[in-house]
C-alpha cells in the first residue's frame, strides 16, 4: 500500500545529546511515508509537480483523497499546501506563470486534460477561501449565483429550494431566513464564511476545498465551521488546508504534512498527532519549527 | 533514542516545563525507591523506628504526586502537546500514579514491619522478604533508570524481571503456607509477612507498568495487556 | 545583556520627553504648512471667482428702451404676412427708426439721425418682425415695445447707473437722449434672455451662447458615446484578458504617454486623419467629438483600469471558484463593482473635454457661427472656443459676455464634478 521507504529508520544517536536540527534537512527524492493511498479514492494525484516560472513549488506529490473523508493539509508557511490545494480545482490556471505537471484525477478522469472544461470542474470541486469573500450582493443572490450560472434551477421555486437547503446545510438558515435579501457583506465574519460554504455547496459539488477557512475567524465562529465540516463530511469529500494543527486534529480523518513543497507524511490524524512516523512531522507538530 | 529529546521547541519555556516535569518525576522515583528500601529494611531488621520514618515520609510522596499532576495539567492546557510531547506528559501522569501506589505499598510494608517488630524475635520468613525485596528494589531501580535514559531495551528487560518476581512470590507463598501449617501459633505473624510479600509483588507490577509507559513514550506503541 | 545598567531607563525617559516637545512642535508646524497650502489654493480660487463674477454678472442684464411702435404696412412694404419672400424683403428696420423719430421729434440732419438710430440694436427690426409674426393682429396697430438698446448704449447706461459713466463711444446728443429716456422711465435693464437663446453675433447685445452650448453638448454626447464604451472595453481587455507580455507592456506605456500628450497634438492628429484623410467636414461636432474622444480615451482607460484593479481579487476568486467563466466574472462581478469608478473617470474625462479648446482650434471649430447647430453635422463651436473668440473681440461689451460665458462653463464643470462625486457615493458598494 505505502510507498514508505525505510527513511524513518532511527539512527543510533548518543542518548544524552539532543538531535541537532540540521539533521532534519530533507534530501531529494524522499518518498512520502504513511498511508498515501486509499481504496475508495475520490481524487488521485500522482507525481504532481507545480512550478512558478522556474521555481518548483510542489515536488512529486502522490496522494489519494478518499470518498467522504476530511483530509487536512498542514505544514509551515510556504510549504506549498495551498498551491497544491489550488491545483486540485485548477485555480492556479489564472496565474500565468504557474505550471502543473503530473496526473490529477477525479473518479479516474484527468482534470488537466484539454477536453475537460474548467467551468464544469469547478462546479464539481467547490472552494472556500481564507478570507470570507461573499459577493457584495444579497444573501439570497450569493447562494443562488452558482445554480444560476450553471442553470441548475428551472424555476424560481426550485431556486428558492436550493438556496434554503444550502443555507440549512451550512447551518445558517435560522440566522438569515428573515433577511435573505439583505447584503451578505453585512453578516459577521463567521456567518460570512458559512455563507461562502453555503454558496459552494449550492451547486452540489463532490469535493470541497477549503483554504484556511477559519484563519480570519474567532474561536467560536471557528468551532461552528468545524462542526459544519464534520456534518458536511457525510455528503462531501473535503480537503482542508490549515495553519492550526489543533484544527487539523479536530476535524480531519487523515492528515498530510507538507514541507518545502514535498509531501512528507500522510497518516490517519490520530496517528499523526500521537505518534507521527516522520521526524519532520514530529518536529512540526510539537512546535520545534514552523 | 534520538526521538526522545524534549528540547528545541520554539517556545523555550515549553522545553523548561517538560524538563522540570521529568526531573520532578525522577526525584519522586528516587524518594519512592528510598521508601521501599527503608520499608524492606525495617521488616528484615525489625527496625520499628525506620518503619515509623517510612510511614511519616509517605506524605511527601503524596505531595509530589499532586504537584507533578498539576504541572502536567498545566502543560496540557497551555501547550497542547502533540506526538512525543503528548506521550511524555500522559506517561508522566500515569507514572506518577504508579509511583504513588508504590509509595503506598511501601507504607503498608512499614506498617507490617512495626507489627512484626513488636511481636517476637523470630526471624522466620525474613529470608523470603529479603530475597524478594532485593529483586523488587532492583527492578524499580532498573525501571527508573530506563526512564531516565528513555531506554526501551532496558525497559523491556525490566518487564521480564516481573515474571521472576511473580515466581518468587509464588514460592514465598508456598513457604509461608508451610510455616503456618508447621506452627499454628505463628499464623498471625506469617500473615503479616504474607502482606509484606503481597505488597512487594504489587510493587513489581507497578514497576512493570512504568516500563510499559517508557515503551509507549519512545515507540508510541501500547504494549499493555499483551501476551 | 546590555552594558549599561538598568537605571538608565529614567535617563531614556528624559531624552524621550525632551524630544517629545520638539516632535510635537514639528507636528504642529507641519499641520500649519498644510493649512496654509489649502488657504492659498482657496484664496486663488476665490480671487478668480470674484474677478469673473464681478466682471460677468452685468452680462445677465441688458438695457432696453421703450418706444411706441406703429406696425405700418406701407412702411414695412409687406402685404401678406404669410409670404416668406415678402417677409425677407420687408424693411423692418423702418419700424424702429420711425419709432425713434417719433420719440425724439427734434432730430434732423443725417449725422444726428444716425446717432439716433444708433441708440437701439441694429437687430431691433428683426425682433419687431418676430413680434408681429407671432401676433399678426398687431398689423396696423400701435403699441409700446421695449426694444433692445445698442451695446454702446448698454455699456454706457450700466456704467452710468454704477456712477462711473463710460462715455468714450457716446456723443453728447446720445447722452442727452438717454438722460431724457431715463427721466421718463423709458430706459431700463432687463434680464438678458438673448444670452441663453441666441447664437453668436457680431453685435454684442445680440450675441448669445446657445450655439456654443449646443455645440459643446453635441460634441460631448459624441465623445461620451465613443470614448466610454471603447475606453471601458479596452480597460477590461487589458486588465482581465490580455496576457502579460512585452506587447501589453508596450501598449500600457503608450496609453500612459498618450494621457500626457498636449491636447493640441490631438487637434493636429484630427486634422490630418479625420479631415484630410477621411474627409470629414471641418467645424462640425462629429470631428470635434472624434478628436476629443482620442484625447479622453487615455484618461478613461487609465481610470477604468484603476477601478478594475481596485475590485478585490477575493471577489474574482470567489466567482471563479464557483465555476463562473472569465466573462461571467467580469460582467457579473468586476464590472458592477468598478462601474462607479469608471463613471467618475468618464465624467472627469468629459469635464476635461468640455473645457478643451486647443485641439478644436485645429479642426476649424473656431469659426464664427451664428446658427445654432441642430445636429452632429452642422457647423458648430463650443463654449471654451466661444470664450476665446469673445475675449478676442474688440467691443467693450464682449468683456462682460466673456466672463458670463466663463461662469456658464464653470457651472457646467461644477455640476459635472458634483454628479461624479454623487454617482460615486451612490453606486459605491462596500465589500
Amino acid at each position: 500500500m505505502t510507498q514508505a521507504a525505510p527513511v524513518t529508520k532511527k539512527k543510533p544517536v548518543s542518548k544524552t545529546t539532543p538531535k541537532p536540527m540540521q539533521n532534519l534537512e530533507i534530501t531529494d527524492h524522499q518518498a512520502t511515508v504513511g498511508k498515501c493511498f486509499a481504496d475508495n479514492a475520490k481524487m488521485t494525484m500522482r507525481n504532481v509537480n507545480v512550478f512558478y516560472d522556474d521555481k518548483q513549488a510542489i515536488h512529486d506529490v502522490s496522494i489519494d483523497i478518499a470518498k467522504n473523508e476530511v483530509i487536512a493539509m498542514i505544514g509551515p508557511s510556504g510549504c506549498g499546501k495551498s498551491t497544491f490545494l489550488r491545483s486540485l480545482n485548477r485555480m492556479n490556471d489564472t496565474v500565468d506563470i504557474c505550471r502543473v505537471e503530473g496526473q490529477i484525477c477525479m473518479d479516474g478522469e484527468d482534470l488537466y486534460s484539454p477536453k475537460l472544461d474548467v467551468v464544469e470542474l469547478r462546479a464539481r470541486v467547490g472552494m472556500v477561501f481564507q478570507k470570507p469573500n461573499p459577493f457584495p450582493k444579497s444573501i439570497y443572490e450569493n447562494v443562488a449565483y452558482g445554480p444560476k450560472i450553471h442553470g441548475l434551477a428551472d424555476t424560481r421555486v426550485d431556486l428558492d429550494e436550493i438556496v434554503e437547503n444550502s443555507l440549512r446545510k451550512a447551518s445558517l438558515w435560522e440566522e438569515v431566513k428573515e433577511r435573505l435579501h439583505q447584503a451578505g457583506t453585512g453578516l459577521s465574519g463567521g456567518q460570512q464564511q458559512r455563507l461562502c460554504i453555503a454558496r459552494a455547496i449550492a451547486v452540489s459539488p463532490e469535493v470541497i476545498l477549503m483554504d484556511e477557512p477559519c484563519s480570519a475567524l474567532d474561536p467560536i465562529a471557528t468551532a461552528r465551521i468545524e462542526e459544519l465540516i464534520e456534518e458536511l463530511s457525510q455528503n462531501f469529500t473535503i480537503a482542508i488546508v490549515t495553519h492550526s494543527m489543533q484544527q487539523a486534529a479536530r476535524v480531519s480523518h487523515r492528515t498530510a504534512y507538507f514541507h518545502l513543497g514535498r509531501l512528507i507524511e500522510v497518516n490517519p490524524t490520530e496517528q499523526v498527532f500521537t505518534m507521527p512516523e516522520h521526524q519532520l512531522t514530529e518536529a512540526y507538530i510539537t512546535g520545534r519549527f514552523g | 533514542m534520538s526521538k526522545m529529546s524534549f528540547e528545541n521547541h520554539i517556545m523555550k519555556q515549553f522545553d523548561e516545563e517538560l524538563e522540570e516535569v521529568r526531573t520532578r518525576l525522577m526525584e519522586m522515583g528516587g524518594k519512592v525507591e528510598q521508601q521501599l528500601q527503608n520499608a524492606v529494611l525495617a521488616v528484615t531488621e525489625a527496625d520499628s523506628a525506620l518503619a515509623e520514618l517510612v510511614i511519616k515520609e509517605e506524605k511527601y510522596v503524596d505531595e509530589m504526586e499532586v504537584d507533578i499532576d498539576e504541572a502536567c495539567i498545566l502543560i496540557i492546557a497551555r501547550r497542547q502537546p502533540a506526538a512525543s510531547d503528548l506521550r511524555l506528559v500522559m506517561m508522566v501522569t500515569k507514572a506518577v500514579n504508579d509511583l504513588e501506589r508504590i509509595g503506598d505499598e511501601a507504607k503498608k510494608i512499614a506498617n507490617h514491619a512495626v507489627m512484626l517488630a513488636g511481636e517476637s524475635t523470630s526471624s522466620q520468613g525474613y529470608t523470603e522478604v529479603r530475597h524478594m525485596g532485593k529483586s523488587v528494589i532492583s527492578m524499580l531501580n532498573n525501571a527508573l533508570d530506563a526512564f531516565a535514559r528513555f531506554d526501551v531495551e532496558a525497559a523491556m528487560r525490566t518487564i521480564e524481571e516481573d515474571k521472576q518476581i511473580d515466581l518468587e512470590y509464588k514460592t514465598a507463598l508456598r513457604e509461608l503456607a508451610t510455616y503456618m501449617m508447621e506452627d499454628p501459633r505463628s499464623i498471625t505473624r506469617v500473615i503479616n509477612i504474607l502482606w509484606v510479600v503481597r505488597s512487594l509483588e504489587r510493587i513489581g507490577d507497578h514497576a512493570k507498568n512504568l516500563c510499559e509507559q517508557i515503551v509507549f513514550v519512545v515507540k508510541g506503541k501500547d504494549i499493555r495487556h499483551q501476551k | 545583556m546590555t552594558k549599561k545598567p538598568m537605571t538608565d531607563s529614567s535617563n531614556h525617559l528624559d531624552k524621550i520627553k525632551k524630544s517629545l516637545s520638539r516632535r510635537n512642535r514639528a507636528e504642529k508646524r507641519f499641520r500649519w504648512y498644510g493649512r496654509m497650502a489649502v488657504f492659498v489654493g482657496l484664496a486663488a480660487v476665490m480671487v478668480l471667482f470674484t474677478d469673473i463674477i464681478s466682471k460677468g454678472h452685468g452680462a445677465f442684464r441688458i438695457t432696453y428702451v421703450e418706444l411706441q411702435v406703429t406696425y405700418d404696412q406701407d412702411m414695412i412694404g409687406v402685404e401678406n404676412l404669410t409670404d416668406p419672400a415678402q417677409l425677407a424683403l420687408g424693411d423692418w428696420e423702418a419700424l424702429s427708426k420711425a419709432a425713434l423719430r417719433n420719440e425724439f421729434g427734434d432730430v434732423s440732419g443725417r449725422r444726428d439721425k444716425r446717432k439716433l438710430y444708433g441708440l437701439i440694436s441694429s437687430g431691433a427690426g428683426y425682433d419687431l418682425k418676430d413680434r408681429l409674426l407671432a401676433n399678426p393682429l398687431l398689423l396696423g396697430e400701435t403699441e409700446n415695445v421695449w426694444i433692445l438698446a445698442d451695446d454702446d448704449i448698454d455699456t454706457y447706461y450700466k456704467s452710468w447707473l454704477d456712477g462711473e459713466p463710460y462715455a468714450a463711444r457716446m456723443s453728447a446728443k446720445q447722452i442727452q437722449w438717454i438722460d431724457e429716456l431715463h427721466a421718463q422711465g423709458k430706459i431700463r435693464l432687463q434680464f438678458n434672455s438673448n444670452l441663453f437663446t441666441r447664437g453668436d453675433s457680431r453685435e454684442p447685445e445680440q450675441a448669445g451662447i446657445r450655439g456654443a452650448v449646443m455645440g459643446s453638448l453635441l460634441v460631448l454626447i459624441l465623445t461620451l458615446m465613443l470614448s466610454f464604451p471603447i475606453g471601458v472595453s479596452a480597460a477590461i481587455y487589458l486588465e482581465e484578458f490580455a496576457p502579460r507580455n512585452r506587447w501589453t507592456d508596450f501598449i500600457e506605456v503608450n496609453i500612459n504617454n498618450l494621457a500626457a500628450v498636449p491636447s493640441i497634438i490631438f487637434g493636429l492628429l484630427g486634422l490630418a486623419i479625420f479631415i484630410n484623410f477621411f474627409h470629414v467636414p471641418r467645424s462640425v461636432p462629429i470631428v470635434g467629438g472624434l478628436v476629443l474622444t482620442l484625447m479622453t480615451l487615455p484618461t478613461i482607460i487609465i481610470t477604468s483600469r484603476a477601478a478594475i484593479k481596485s475590485v478585490p481579487p477575493s471577489i474574482r476568486e470567489a466567482a471563479m471558484g464557483m465555476g463562473a467563466s472569465k466573462s461571467q466574472v467580469v460582467l457579473h462581478h468586476v464590472l458592477p463593482l468598478s462601474l462607479p469608478g469608471m463613471l467618475t473617470g468618464a465624467i472627469i474625462g468629459m469635464a476635461q473635454a468640455l473645457g478643451e479648446s486647443a485641439p478644436l482650434l485645429m479642426i476649424g471649430m473656431v469659426a464664427f457661427i451664428v446658427d445654432i447647430p441642430a445636429g452632429f453635422s452642422d457647423p458648430a463651436t463650443v463654449l471654451p472656443v466661444q470664450i476665446f473668440l469673445w475675449a478676442d473681440s474688440p467691443e467693450r461689451a464682449f468683456i462682460e459676455k466673456t466672463s458670463a460665458a466663463i461662469m456658464v462653463l464653470l457651472s457646467f464643470l461644477i455640476v459635472m464634478n458634483t454628479v461624479a462625486v454623487w454617482l460615486r457615493k451612490r453606486l459605491e458598494r462596500r465589500w
